[in-house]
């Protein structure tokens, strides 16, 4: 029981404490007192700041992992911190950050909202540095749990049909990774990942095929991939900006995380062999949320249909595999998430700086430097030349011209109609300072993406290496 | 006995999605239940060696493997609290728009989409495709007016 064990046996517990703890005292307040959404505000902005520090010591030591209870490791469940989990859970923290401050300022309209914020934010962070399959789905639930009220934030006609359609569609989805995990259990015997991914290998293909399906099936849900996308539009652009920042750019992190986890780490063969119907799905994905998000005039609906296309380009990038893939999909995960998460919160304002904002994420959706888009989309042209496959880079190059088409359509309609009437009147400065804040971030990834990067580099080293108990 | 836990996983998975499809709200609820049950048979079902009892051991027998228990345990107190809350959400739903039907809940969109006719006839007068344009959007907007009305 030296100093080794201590120091990431304290960050990693800090880092789930901090939310649950704060979350679970918040939710018991009255969270439109300004107060208590600026504590809710301050705890997350704290849980980032372990997360950095314990991203920093990931990066420099590699993956830190600690047995809990003291069990001894294979009867304990194991929470292990690599690469991956840690640039996952501190950009969904990152996410909820801009979203809470951004209602602490706009006002916050029930009593619930920051404390359940708070609570998304630990289950999010639970579910990315665990290592065992169980407990994800723990976790996985506590999220859930937390974001079906938040769906309903605003309690209008709207959001509670949004809501209904969420969660159930969303339990459904549970329950078939739950079910996935009965049959890994079945055919392994172990619930720890690493082990779950020893024996793989050693079972009979179809059953391994059928849990990989199930597991698939259960991740796309979250995502709102084309053929599992039914319920995504109705729910984000129902659901109020805010809320529908969270959901795009946190909890569906869950489903990315989740893909490449349990894709590239647990059943790496079946995702080579299924490497050509998910790119097929993802170019489906693409072009069906550009068709339909160039038809739709609503902003909010419009970039629910852009959150269906621009998943895709992750699921396509996963269907290449291989390094330079599995980077292009972590690249475009992350940055997708900042765009979407920046896109909503503008969404439901107004203003100049709103306008100029819009425009950065917009930028950033279609790929155009200086903004971070350009990073994600330029690994994707990487992925579609080692794959040697012209109708990839033609693909990439439609969803471009598609999302530049409705995003700049939108774009007009919201701020640049002659008549005020039209525009209405411009949000507080607060409000539209954290929106440029965010933006700015956007840019700045774009402008210096060598952290990134090398992050990325990082996070696929950790997928791919074998295992070392 | 792995056939017939097979089989019971299989049925409640079954009529789980059946009543999923229905256009009641409560029966969705219901259908989802179901199949949260089906997940935890598929569990306990994980450790059934063959000829192993999972239940009712007597003593000197082998023993199924335990650990599937406090899965299926964990699953069902998650199941409980997550039904519980779609409950809660539905509940809230019927009292808001008094009634459990999914296509009067779907029918609200239709106010939503007449809000968006101003901005289509912004369009409209910006690209100057004048007086018939305008009138079929007055059209639209006198059809839905009515339909939300009558709610």
């Amino acid at each position: 029981m030296g100093r080794a064990r201590a120091g990431p046996l304290m960050l990693l517990s800090t880092a789930l404490l901090v939310p649950w703890v704060s979350g679970a005292v918040l939710v018991a307040l009255d969270g439109r007192r300004r107060v208590v959404a600026w504590l809710a505000v301050a705890s997350l902005a704290a849980t980032l700041a372990v997360l950095g520090v314990l991203a920093a010591d990931v990066l420099t030591e590699g993956a830190r992992e600690v047995v809990t209870g003291g069990w001894p490791a294979g009867v304990g469940i194991v929470l292990r911190a690599d690469a991956l989990g840690v640039v996952f859970a501190s950009l969904s923290v990152l996410v909820l950050l801009a979203a809470a401050a951004h209602e602490a300022v706009g006002g916050v309209r029930s009593r619930t909202f920051p404390g359940l914020v708070v609570l998304l934010g630990a289950g999010l962070t639970g579910l990315f540095v665990t290592a065992d399959v169980f407990s994800f789905y723990v976790f996985f639930e506590l999220a859930m749990t937390a974001s079906y009220p938040l769906s309903a934030y605003g309690g209008k006609r709207r959001q509670l049909r949004a809501a209904v359609v969420f969660t159930a569609v969303n339990l459904l989805g549970s329950f078939i990774f739950l079910l996935s995990v009965a049959g890994a259990y079945r055919v392994t015997g172990a619930l720890a990942m690493d082990r779950v991914a020893e024996r793989m290998p050693a079972v009979t293909p179809n059953a391994a095929l059928l849990i990989a399906a199930g597991f698939f099936i259960a991740f796309s849900v979250k995502l709102g991939l084309f053929p599992f996308h039914f319920w995504l539009p109705t729910v984000y652009a129902g659901a109020r900006p805010a809320v529908a920042a969270i959901l795009s750019g946190a909890v569906a992190n869950i489903g990315a995380y989740g893909l490449l986890r349990f894709g590239a780490d647990l059943f790496p063969e079946q995702l080579r062999h299924a490497g050509v119907a998910l790119v097929v799905l993802g170019a489906a994905s693409v072009v069906y949320g550009g068709v339909l998000a160039v038809a739709r005039g609503d902003a909010a609906e419009m970039l629910a249909y852009s959150a269906i296309g621009q998943v895709g380009y992750v699921l396509v990038a996963l269907g290449v595999g291989g390094p330079v893939g599995l980077t292009a999909a972590v690249l475009y995960s992350v940055v997708n998430s900042l765009n979407k998460a920046l896109l909503f919160l503008v969404s439901g304002m107004r203003g100049a700086l709103v306008a100029a904002a819009f425009a950065v994420g917009a930028l950033s959706v279609a790929g155009v430097p200086p903004a971070a888009g350009f990073v994600g989309k330029l690994e994707l042209f990487r992925t579609g030349v080692v794959a040697g496959s012209v109708a990839l880079v033609v693909l990439l190059l439609v969803g471009g011209a598609l999302s530049l088409v409705y995003l700049f359509q939108v774009y007009q309609r919201r701020f640049w109609r002659p008549d005020p009437s039209a525009t209405g009147a411009a949000s507080p400065l607060p409000q539209r300072l954290s929106a440029a804040v965010l933006a700015l971030v956007v840019l700045a990834v774009g402008l210096w993406p060598e952290p990134l990067l090398v992050i990325g580099g990082h996070a696929v080293d950790a997928l791919l290496a074998v295992d070392t108990p | 006995m792995i056939l017939a836990f097979a089989l019971a996983a299989a049925v409640l998975f079954g009529s789980g999605a059946y009543l999923l499809l229905k256009r009641d709200l409560v029966r969705m609820v219901a259908g989802i239940m179901l199949i949260s049950q089906s997940a935890v048979v598929t569990i306990i079902a994980a450790s059934l060696g063959r000829g192993r009892a999972a239940i009712g051991v007597g003593p000197g027998d082998g023993v199924s493997d335990p650990l599937p228990q406090a899965l299926a345990l964990t699953a069902l107190v998650i199941g409980l609290a997550t039904v519980a809350l779609l409950l809660a959400l539905v509940h809230r739903a019927i009292v808001v728009f008094r009634t459990a039907e999914q296509d009067e809940l779907a029918a609200t969109e239709a106010e939503h989409e007449a809000g968006l006719q101003r901005q289509r006839q912004a369009d409209l007068e910006e690209t100057g495709t004048g007086e018939e344009a305008e009138t079929r959007v007055e059209k639209e907007n006198r059809v839905w007016g009515e339909r939300g009305r009558g709610r």
